[in-house]
């Protein structure tokens, strides 16, 4: 790596990498797989724009000012230009960078600060609020208080987006974390040991989906350990530009899962796993964790590939079901994860496949965005469902964040699909083995 | 903070606020195309979304005599889109619709900002296809393709964008909106022949009616790989001597496979290769194994170590992707790249390869080879660092020499990228400085003011007597 141009005004530690920036040769053939492009049509909203304002900043041609954060920061961080780009350039990993340096120089104000503060530092680094969090959404879905709040109108005081996720968000059930012990046994012959990280996200509003992870895989023959130690990911945090947070949980979650002595860590939201991958190079400069970083990213894998590289029972209860994927940008730009959920999908008795055009386009979730960036992410979601087919019962997918998008897409368009991850028809069809005639034709 | 531009103001009662840029971090992003030697941001950016939009802007900077330039994806690699000083960009990119499939008379009508392998992909499922296909096809519009008369790989057989273009609704200088062709052989002038090219010097393009052809009835496509340029260049010769027209016949050298095998879409080429030809046979299926086995036997005469047949629709796909990507994977070998576009007589080849490898050699910059050899038109990628000081000037330096020898060979300076501001003084290399006036006495007529896309694609008079002729003289 060369030294740092002078006239810089990255000034703070883990800039964005010159050798990346220099590898884009401005030659555009990203550009129409952007959806912020693609909605807008403006360069500096596109992969080779940012790029080139990156490289301007770290030429000391532009300041890091709201000009250069807004184009930043609407970034999805989606990765679809990386699939694109036939120089190899890491868009996200320069982006995720610039974010950091804007952070220092302009730190947030607003409710966007309260947020962060609240949610990115305050609740999400700490199961236990977490699941506090989850525990009032469960009071709430219970007591009647939604039907109330929903009844009296009190939701039309929350913002829009935050009226339309609160309509889908699934009845929560609670967290794997709290009801499994740390070490749950393997049924039949051993296979392995393995852990799996619960997720911050996944396991307060998803646990029947780490439930059924955890069934899938103690059935083909692994002991799952879920570290109690374990934190949320930081993906979150790295996409706001809160390096410092990401690093902290970084750390935590090598120092418990390679505590844990397994084979692999298995992984279910796409999200996640990419983040898990990218600690090596988020504490690149940091020589107690280094290495430890590389030995833990190689244990990473997320659920679909694990079962496709290790092989597992094919299941023979059915699913009747025409089922259509979503490509998590996480799962298939971020990680190259395609073939493998396609294959397991298809595999299940009684599926029927429907092929979803665009299916490797974003839907707009990417994180918080759809918090902080509604209106963009609306109109990606509206040309996401476009592209839905309408005799498809269920879209499965890979990520949480992606399905709470695609559920409030579902819903806003009045349409009728069931919001799955691909894991859980995988179990589905196990628990039909047992019990055959139940549940046909959803 | 510097005042708004009050133009800013005038251009969002047009085209809404939403759809002009000023700050300057936005212009930066507009300071080049895919040329990336010369930086100058615009004034500001605007972005019609009709025809009367384009023409009430154009009518607006006309008056006061602001330059503009016409701007699609910005893939240009000779800088057509890049300011010199104080225009306005008007970017077509917002204008992108498909208006109109007319497959009986086999017939598309685009908007401008319409992106070329949409429409390959809009009527593919009723086996047509639009055969222009620059390698940039992912992302290049159709109004730049018109403007930069853009060809590609099966342009050898298929022709170049001109060959395809029947209709053009254009916005003149002034903002007045014409209509030409649209008639199969419209009597006078060919002026959609004259438009095709001009580099956006003679008008806005608004609207574009294209010829879609029947996919052919079969396709198959031949790797060879040999250890030496000299031997593939004559196999190239050879194949279009023996009658055969292939619909692509491309050629990569040493230095360019290794850009792709380093870049995101490698095929696992075999290493240490001297050059490879990727050649691509369709038409009627009785004919077409016939010519492959034609292929073959060339190549084996001119010693080809291994020649294989493509063993399907994926693996085709994957040797084709490969090659259009192959200007940007040099990224991936080299921080920046200059890509020349010389012509020259097929037969010459290896003599100017030769030439090419000794002024590499001289120079110290490397340069990879990549081209559409059968209509010998060469790309050679001159590889720098624009980081080190003096290194681009060099880079532009040997990019012109490259394009000397092309035209002492008996070529052209361009075969499809356009002369925009990178190739202006190599123009002298084939027009004398008569020539070039006439030439600009054309333009004179379409724009007067030199206010469209100013001072591109001709030299700066000075060295020779530039014959301004008024609009009325030039006829
Ligand atoms: C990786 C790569 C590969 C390429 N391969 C090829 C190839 O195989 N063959 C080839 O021919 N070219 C190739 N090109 C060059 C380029 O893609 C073409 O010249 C293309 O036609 C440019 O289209 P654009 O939409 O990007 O136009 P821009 O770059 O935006 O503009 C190009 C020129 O056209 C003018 N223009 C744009 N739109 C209009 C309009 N509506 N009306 C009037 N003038 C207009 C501009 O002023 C400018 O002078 C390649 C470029 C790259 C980066
Ligand atoms: S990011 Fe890649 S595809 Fe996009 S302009 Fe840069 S080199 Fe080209
Ligand atoms: S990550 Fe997604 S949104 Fe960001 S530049 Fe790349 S394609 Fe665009």
């Amino acid at each position: 790596m060369s030294a740092p141009a002078t006239k810089s005004h990255y000034l703070w530690e883990d800039p964005p990498d010159e050798e990346k920036y220099s590898a884009c040769v401005h030659c555009g053939l990203c550009l129409e797989s952007c959806p912020t492009y693609l909605e807008t049509g403006h360069e500096q909203q596109s992969p080779r724009g940012r790029v080139h304002l990156i490289k301007a900043v770290a030429e000391g041609k532009i300041p890091l000012s709201p000009g250069f954060e807004q184009p930043v920061f609407t970034c999805l961080d989606c990765r679809a230009c990386e699939t694109a780009c036939p120089s190899g350039v890491q868009v996200g990993s320069l982006i995720e960078a610039a974010r950091g340096q804007i952070r220092k120089a302009m730190p947030l104000t607003g409710w966007r600060a309260l947020l962060h503060a609240v949610f990115l530092r305050g609740v999400f680094p700490h199961p236990s609020r977490l699941f506090a969090l989850g525990k009032l959404m469960k009071l709430y879905q219970r007591s009647g208080l939604q039907a109330l709040a929903r009844k009296t109108g009190l939701l039309n005081l929350l913002p829009g987006h935050l009226q339309a996720m609160e309509r889908v968000v699934p009845a929560v059930p609670d967290p794997v974390m709290k009801r499994y012990p740390e070490v749950i046994p393997a049924q039949g012959t051993p296979r392995g040991r393995v852990a799996l990280l619960t997720g911050c996200v996944m396991d307060v509003l998803f646990g029947d989906i780490n439930e059924a992870t955890v069934r899938v895989l103690t059935r083909n023959g692994y002991e799952v350990v879920v570290p109690r130690d374990q934190r949320c990911c930081g993906a979150l945090h790295i996409h706001a530009g809160d390096r410092e947070q990401g690093k902290i949980l970084a750390r935590r979650n090598i120092d418990a899962f390679l505590h844990a002595r397994v084979d692999s860590v298995i992984v279910n939201a796409a999200g996640c796993g990419c983040a898990l991958k990218e600690y090596p190079e988020l504490l690149q400069n940091d020589p107690a964790y280094r290495e430890k970083a590389v030995q833990f990213a190689e244990k990473v894998a997320d659920i679909s590939k694990f079962l496709a590289a290790h092989g597992y029972e094919k299941p023979t209860g059915r699913v009747e079901a025409r089922v259509a994927y979503h490509d998590a940008c996480h799962l298939a730009h971020g990680q190259g994860i395609r073939a493998e959920p396609r294959q397991l999908l298809r595999e299940i008795p009684g599926v029927a496949w429907v092929e979803m055009p665009l299916a490797d386009r974003c839907c707009g979730s990417a994180g918080i965005y759809n918090l902080t960036h509604p209106e963009m992410a609306g109109k990606i979601l509206d040309e996401k469902m476009k592209a839905v087919p309408e005799q498809a019962d269920i879209i499965a997918m890979g990520n949480p964040g992606c399905m709470l998008q695609m559920m409030m897409g579902v819903h806003r368009h009045g349409r009728t699909q069931r919001v799955v991850h691909t894991v859980q028809l995988l179990d589905w069809a196990y628990q039909r083995e047992a019990a055959p005639q139940e549940e046909r034709g959803m | 903070m510097a005042a708004i531009d009050p133009l800013v103001r005038e251009l969002s009662q047009i085209v809404g606020p939403d759809a002009v840029l000023y700050r300057r971090e936005d212009l930066i992003a507009y300071e080049c195309d895919g040329y990336t030697v010369r930086k100058q941001p615009p004034r500001a950016v605007v972005f019609p979304s009709c025809t009367a939009e384009v023409s009430a802007v154009v009518k607006h900077l006309h008056e006061r005599h602001i330059p503009f330039i016409p701007r699609g994806a910005g893939t240009g690699l000779s800088g057509g889109a890049i300011p010199l000083g104080g225009e306005v960009i008007i970017s077509l990119v917002r204008m992108k619709r498909l208006l109109h499939v007319d497959y009986e008379n086999r017939l598309a009508v685009v908007e401008p900002g319409f992106v070329n392998l949409k429409l390959t992909n809009a009527v593919a499922a009723k086996g047509y296809y639009y055969a222009p296909d620059p390698s940039s096809q992912y992302a290049c519009t159709i109004g730049g393709n018109v403007a930069e008369n853009a060809g590609g790989a099966h342009c050898l057989k298929y022709g170049v964008t001109t060959n395809h273009v029947l209709g053009l609704e254009v916005v003149l200088a002034d903002g007045e909106i014409v209509e030409i062709g649209g008639v199969p052989d419209t009597p006078g002038y060919d002026l959609l022949g004259l438009l095709t090219g001009s580099e956006g010097t003679l008008g806005i393009v608004t609207k574009i009616t294209v010829r879609i052809l029947k996919n052919p009835e079969g396709k198959k496509t031949v790797l060879a790989y040999f250890d030496s340029v000299e031997e593939a260049s004559r196999a190239v010769s050879d194949i279009v001597a023996a009658g055969i027209v292939p619909a692509a016949l491309e050629m990569m050298d040493k230095t360019a496979i290794e850009g792709v095998e380093a870049g995101n879409y490698p095929v696992g080429h075999p290493k240490g290769l001297e050059a490879l030809l990727l050649i691509e046979v369709d038409g009627i299926s009785a004919g077409i194994d016939d010519q492959i086995a034609r292929i073959v036997e060339v190549c084996q005469n001119r010693n080809v170590s291994e020649v294989k047949v493509a063993a399907s629709e994926e693996e085709r796909a994957r040797w084709w992707a490969n090659r259009k990507t192959a200007f940007p994977a040099m990224g991936a070998i080299s921080p920046d790249y200059l890509v020349q576009d010389g012509v020259i007589p097929r037969s010459r080849l290896p003599e100017v390869l030769e030439k090419i490898s000794r002024i590499s050699a001289r120079s110290g910059l490397r340069i990879a080879n990549v081209f559409h050899a059968g209509d010998g038109n060469l790309h050679p990628l001159i590889l720098f660092d624009a980081r080190i000081p003096g290194e681009t000037e060099r880079a532009v330096q040997v990019g012109s020499e490259v394009l000397k020898a092309c035209a002492d060979a008996g070529g052209s300076i361009t075969g499809e990228h356009g002369v925009g501001i990178e190739k202006k003084e190599e123009m002298r290399y084939i027009f004398t400085d008569e020539e070039i006036a006439a030439q600009i006495g054309i333009r004179d007529v379409f724009n007067p003011q030199n206010l469209l896309n100013p001072d591109k694609l001709f030299p700066k008079p000075g060295r020779c007597a530039e014959m301004r002729t008024a609009p009325g003289e030039a006829r």
